[in-house]
């Protein structure tokens, strides 16, 4: 995973490297995002015909033709994919079929509940699998360690569409703490942050763990353990950080899948989310609406990775351009 | 030390970070039951509105929003009689024209008056096919024209008998002539005007949409203060809302999901009779249901009303065919077959069927339990049905496809005639040339026209009364139900809905 940036940022002129690598960062995702783009297009369109569930099933053929030519789908395949990729280094991402809006603008009234929700769910993620993770490193073997890692692997374990369901159960319909779905304030995120932190709880948790007791077996730490630091001191100040670097490559992919894949958390907990949102338009073959939420998974995905790589500059000096 | 005073001050924003995450949730939890809510009614269904233009949408989670912010020129009364709307009264002039007269003094929510002009103007929208409507109840109008302010007429190709009945929801929407104008399409969608007895308030998408009592409606104004639809796509979320007073009336729910919330303290399940009617369809062609005696052996074979208790618990009303009871057309006279599977398996064996046979049956995943039901009481005759489930896109993809076997010998369907007419329950699926029909029959054609192309009542009504006596000897269906219209409701408010379950909220009331 850290191939790439490693020798990216190895090249040899200082601060041109850098801007060299981070120019071919953006050219090959530019490249990426051109053969998403064609393949989302093309494979939305093996679904179905839209027509067929715009209008109800008594409509008559004539009806359906007509529909089908005012909304441009009679029009061939490759003219229909001419103009969406023209449309694209625009943004225009064409009009939704379904609710007769650009879809750019569906898409972008769903960003700030999605990105609110994955950055809950990844902060309770941090909170929970930093202390649980590094724990189970340093009781290694011994019962605390399989006492935590059993508990994030049962919480990694059960379905979001249960948790959920369990969480609104208690805290909710019993307890009454907390709303038991929609968007408003704080109150009404707690529960699905919860409920979308607890898978990435157990893989960043164990990873975290698997890479701590690598670090703390090598020879600085024990040389560190030899000038009388306390566990304290190596773990805070010589271990965390060194045993970081995958962890990080794991939580930039986790903030990808967050902001993508919560759709069942968004479905129990009636979150206005890009996922629930892009279920309804795979359903509804609503085309346009659902290559552009393919395009900004791909996009977010692509963006992240390069902050990853970037990343690792900053958290290992070795990496970094002398 | 300067490295350990920062490794400190990390761990302690990392603890004050810990500390805040349950902070924030307690902060929250005060906001979350609300106290006093008077004149509010929060009415969850499964989704939004597709779009907020009445033009645009064709289905009836969209409607049972925008039925609140517009009227129609006809509508339901309480016995599910036509009554008047927009329009006081109606008549045919002659068979290819329908006359409206119009209520005066009626105005849109931006004081626009709706009169002849803004009929003709909706009337001729919905047909333009630049707005794309997925509306086709009105196939045969051509156009409209204002007589004059009040009056307004309706032109079709062919005779149209249910014209009145089909301007009572979808395409009887009226729209502000001037305020489109001004605002364009996308700018109505956004922020709709209309006469109805709500007025739009705002809409975030897959969160809220909230409407407010319009107090000059020509019914006067609604008891309810402030309307909200809130989208909730998973029922037991929603049931859950309900139980923590964040919603007020769950909608359109199955009866197994009403099931889940029957006994719960302050919630109750209310079922009223229902018109979405289901079926078998079956192919003719060829093959074992080519033969008559088949076909009433499957009818006489499948115990609907163990299946409405079994299933359905309950929440579900026999039908004699496909024609729903309080639909134009229904004849008392015509009853279900008797459930027999003694005789099922005599007419069978006399079709030279003795052990049965081996066939499909196609169902959309969600009627999974029904499907697999019918299929085992099937497997009492003998008949061994295969259940083949399919996602709703595709079922909806095959059922309207030019290969009228596309869904296999045998599939469930289900079909709201919301026109409460019985043409809505058989123009797609009986005369022969209709893309839903399995089945030949000159008869049947010929009583399909009758219906379909005659103005007067009384003739309609016999061609209906035949044809229902021609679909029970001749079964080329199973006749199944018509389901309830289920919703769960706290004490809070009082509501009735009518047979079609549409959610006008005009007639609800809620404390104050």
């Amino acid at each position: 995973m850290t191939a790439p940036a490693v020798t990216a940022a190895r090249a040899p002129a200082a601060g041109t490297g850098l801007l060299r690598a981070v120019a071919t960062k953006v050219l090959s995702a530019v490249v990426v995002l051109f053969f998403v783009a064609t393949a989302a297009f093309f494979l939305v369109r093996l679904s179905g015909d839209p027509v067929k569930l715009i209008l109800p099933p008594d409509a008559t053929a004539e009806q359906e033709a007509t529909l089908r030519a005012s909304l441009g789908l009679d029009r061939p395949l490759i003219a229909q994919y001419l103009d969406y990729l023209a449309g694209l280094p625009r943004l225009d991402l064409g009009n939704s079929l379904v609710y007769d809006q650009p879809v750019a603008d569906v898409l972008l009234t769903r960003v700030p509940a999605t990105v609110e929700l994955a950055a809950a769910a990844l902060a309770v993620a941090l909170v929970i699998a930093i202390p649980a993770g590094t724990f189970a490193a340093l009781r290694r073997g011994r019962a605390g360690d399989s006492g935590v890692m059993a508990g994030v692997l049962v919480g990694q374990s059960m379905p979001a569409f249960w948790v959920g369901i369990l969480l609104i159960l208690v805290f909710a319909v019993r307890l009454q703490w907390l709303p038991a779905s929609g968007y408003g304030g704080i109150s009404h995120l707690v529960l699905p942050a919860i409920t979308l932190a607890l898978y990435s709880v157990a893989v960043i948790a164990r990873l975290l763990r698997s890479s701590l007791i690598d670090v703390l077996g090598s020879d600085f730490i024990r040389t560190a353990r030899a000038k009388g630091l306390g566990t304290g001191g190596v773990v805070f100040g010589h271990s965390l950080r060194n045993a970081s670097l995958p962890v990080v490559t794991v939580i930039g992919l986790e903030v990808g899948t967050l902001l993508g894949g919560a759709i069942l958390t968004e479905r129990v907990f009636s979150w206005p989310g890009i996922g629930r949102l892009t279920v309804e338009a795979i359903a509804n073959r609503d085309f346009p609406l659902v290559q552009a939420a393919v395009l900004f998974f791909a996009a977010t995905f692509v963006v992240v990775n390069l902050l990853v790589d970037l990343s690792y500059t900053v958290l290992d000096p070795r990496v970094r351009v002398k | 030390m300067p490295g350990s005073r920062t490794h400190l001050s990390r761990r302690d924003a990392l603890r004050l970070g810990g500390l805040a995450v349950p902070a924030f949730a307690l902060a929250g939890c005060a906001g979350a039951s609300a106290g006093s809510h008077g004149g509010l009614l929060r009415v969850a269904q499964s989704a939004d509105p597709k779009t907020l233009d009445p033009h645009k949408q064709g289905d009836m989670t969209s409607m049972n929003v925008l039925i609140n912010v517009f009227d129609t020129l006809t509508t339901r009364g309480a016995d599910n009689t036509l009554a008047p709307g927009l329009a006081t009264a109606w008549e045919s002039p002659d068979p290819l024209t329908w006359r409206f007269h119009l209520r005066p003094g009626v105005r849109f929510h931006n004081g626009e008056p709706c009169d002849a002009r803004a009929v003709e103007f909706s009337i001729d929208r919905l047909l333009d096919p630049a707005t794309k409507s997925p509306i086709v109840e009105l196939r045969y109008v051509t156009k409209a024209t204002a007589v004059d302010e009040l009056t307004v007429d309706l032109h079709t190709s062919q005779p149209d008998p249910i014209i009145p009945a089909k301007v009572s929801l979808f395409g009887g929407v009226v729209v502000p002539p001037r305020y489109l104008a001004e605002v364009g399409d996308a700018g109505f969608a956004r922020h709709p005007v209309g006469t109805g007895p709500f007025t739009f308030v705002d809409f975030q998408r897959d969160h809220q949409l909230r409407l407010r009592a319009n107090p000059s409606h020509w019914r006067g104004a609604p008891a309810v203060r402030e309307l909200v639809f809130l989208p909730m796509p998973d029922p037991s979320s929603a049931l859950a809302s309900l139980q923590s007073d964040e919603v007020d009336l769950v909608a359109n729910l199955t009866p197994d999901a009403a099931l889940q919330i029957e006994g719960y303290r302050g919630v109750s399940i209310r079922n009223h009779p229902g018109i979405r009617t289901s079926y078998l369809s079956l192919d003719t062609t060829d093959g074992p249901l080519a033969d008559v005696r088949v076909r009433r052996a499957l009818n006489h074979a499948v115990d609907v009303p163990l299946l409405i208790e079994a299933v359905l618990d309950g929440k579900a009303r026999e039908v004699p065919t496909m024609i729903p009871r309080e639909s134009f057309g229904f004849d008392p006279a015509v009853t279900p077959f008797t459930r027999d599977v003694g005789l099922a398996k005599r007419l069978l064996a006399e079709a030279g069927y003795p052990d049965g046979f081996d066939t499909t049956l196609t169902a959309q995943a969600t009627d999974a339990n029904t499907a697999e039901a019918i299929s085992g009481l099937l497997a009492r005759a003998g008949v061994r049905a295969r259940v083949s489930l399919l996602d709703p896109g595709t079922y909806s993809g095959r059922l309207t496809s030019d290969n009228r076997r596309a869904l296999g010998p045998m599939y469930l369907a289900a079909s709201t005639g919301w026109t409460l007419d019985g043409q809505s329950l058989v123009q797609s699926n009986v005369r022969h040339d209709r893309r839903q029909s399995r089945w030949t029959s000159a008869e049947a054609d010929r009583l399909v026209d009758a219906e379909e192309l005659t103005i007067p009542p009384a003739q309609r009504q016999r061609a209906f009364t035949e044809l229902q006596q021609l679909l029970k000897r001749e079964a080329p269906f199973v006749f199944l139900y018509q389901i309830d219209t289920i919703y769960a409701v706290n004490d809070r408010p009082r509501w009735e809905p009518g047979v079609v379950g549409v959610l006008a909220m005009a007639s609800a009331t809620v404390p104050a």
